[in-house]
């Protein structure tokens, strides 16, 4: 393709298909291989896409695709699956507290998701994608999807609520709390 | 539809407003806005979807990322992750190389430097013999160094290195030297190329790592040479001589 369509495609989409890497792999060192690996193989392959309205969906869809195979996870998401609905409204740590908290620690708490949620959830809060085109993506119906963010906002709310409280210092009963020499 | 079939389409509802034309949605929105308890319900989501839409909108991708991206566009060849020593990837790589050298030579000579490491990636995973003598041991000295980081200018004497025993590989009739070293228990492959050979190559002067199949490279450039060091020590194992 050309390299000027190629440079636009990568500034268009580059930062959030890291994000989305960083979701995936926790790790910024894997997240920027799986990113160039994903424009490695559109440089490959992609070129053959007619539709060019397609590229987003293609991309997104050929990274995750690519975490997959590199992970081969496919019995753990299965039976990840099969759990039960999630308490629709768990304890949630209040707004401001998740919009005062360090983006780090909020990513962090979207990273400890279970893998099957953290992925449409991820593609969520991209805002780049709707309820249609994460079930695209992932190749689920739209009501799997559904389903798979309101468990996972839940999983996520929970794991903030942890992420919150520790940043907030561990309890200690006042009986076994020791002295602390002053001088 | 009940409070809890309406959450449960909700939670899908984006929150800046982008599926708000979506006819999913209306049903659910329209009890939202009859059903106090669900409009608050509603409002709370939203500003907790808001605040982490926000929050990983602050991931800052690493420096350097886009630079590597376009450099490994560029190269455009195969990327698969079979073990590197096994005999059908060895055959593969030889392949690559060949495909990628066949097929970026037809392109303008702007992306001769990302011909040129697609070509080091391909040489560096096959078998060949080392260096000899003083001045390739000097110079292979110099890059195990620890002190040594890459990414700027190297004291390179090409001619001396061609001359006195440093392997010269020959790549479409332009001379490329190639030296071995071992850093931290792992082994690297330098190649180098004269800036002269190359007229139209756009490498960049810092280092830009780009993943290729099982190895990983480094590419930079000073005003006389261009420079592409190889590994499947992985991409920290690089960072780590920048």
């Amino acid at each position: 393709m050309p390299g000027e369509t190629f440079t636009q495609l990568v500034d268009d989409h580059y930062v959030p298909l890291y994000r989305f890497a960083l979701s995936l792999t926790k790790s910024p060192s894997d997240s920027c291989d799986l990113t160039q690996q994903t424009f490695f193989i559109w440089a490959k392959k992609g070129a053959q896409l007619r539709d060019e309205s397609k590229a987003k969906s293609w991309l997104f869809t050929t990274l995750y695709r690519e975490f997959l195979r590199i992970r081969r996870r496919a019995e753990h998401l299965t039976s990840l699956e099969d759990l039960a609905p999630a308490d629709s409204d768990p304890p949630a740590p209040e707004v401001d507290v998740v919009a005062g908290m360090d983006a780090g620690l909020a990513v962090a708490a979207l990273q400890e998701v279970d893998e099957i949620y953290r992925v449409p959830l991820t593609l969520f809060y991209l805002q780049e994608h709707s309820y249609k085109e994460i079930a695209e993506a992932l190749e689920v119906p739209i009501g799997t999807v559904m389903s798979r963010l309101s468990r996972g906002k839940a999983q996520l709310r929970a794991a903030l609520a942890r992420a919150d409280a520790g940043t907030r210092g561990t309890v200690v009963p006042f009986n076994q709390q020791k002295t602390r020499k002053t001088s | 539809m009940n409070n809890d079939q309406a959450k449960f389409i909700l939670h899908a509802y984006r929150p800046d407003g982008a599926d708000a034309s979506d006819a999913t949605f209306e049903a659910a929105l329209a009890q939202a806005r009859q059903d106090p308890a669900l409009g608050a319900w509603l409002e709370r989501l939203q500003a907790f979807d808001r605040a982490m839409a926000q929050k990983l909108g602050q991931v800052v991708p690493p420096a350097g990322l886009r630079e590597a991206i376009l450099t490994g566009g560029q190269v455009s060849t195969p990327t698969r992750r079979t073990v590197w020593w096994q005999p059908v990837w060895l055959a593969a790589a030889a392949a690559i190389a060949i495909t990628a050298v066949t097929v970026l030579s037809l392109r303008p000579a702007r992306v001769e430097a990302a011909t040129l490491a697609a070509f080091a990636a391909g040489d560096a995973v096959q078998r060949h013999p080392p260096g000899e003598g003083e001045v390739w041991s000097d110079f292979q000295g110099v890059l195990a160094a620890p002190t040594t980081r890459f990414g700027g200018a190297l004291p390179v004497d090409f001619e001396a290195l061609r001359t006195k025993g440093c392997r010269t590989i020959d790549f479409q009739g332009r001379e490329v030297l190639e030296i071995c070293f071992k850093r931290d228990g792992n082994w690297f492959h330098c190649y180098i190329a004269r800036r002269v050979d190359f007229p139209g190559a756009t490498a960049l002067a810092a280092p830009a790592i780009v993943a290729q199949g099982a190895v990983h490279l480094a590419t930079w450039a000073d005003d006389t040479h261009l420079f592409a060091v190889v590994s499947k020590a992985g991409r920290e194992a690089l960072e780590r001589m920048i």
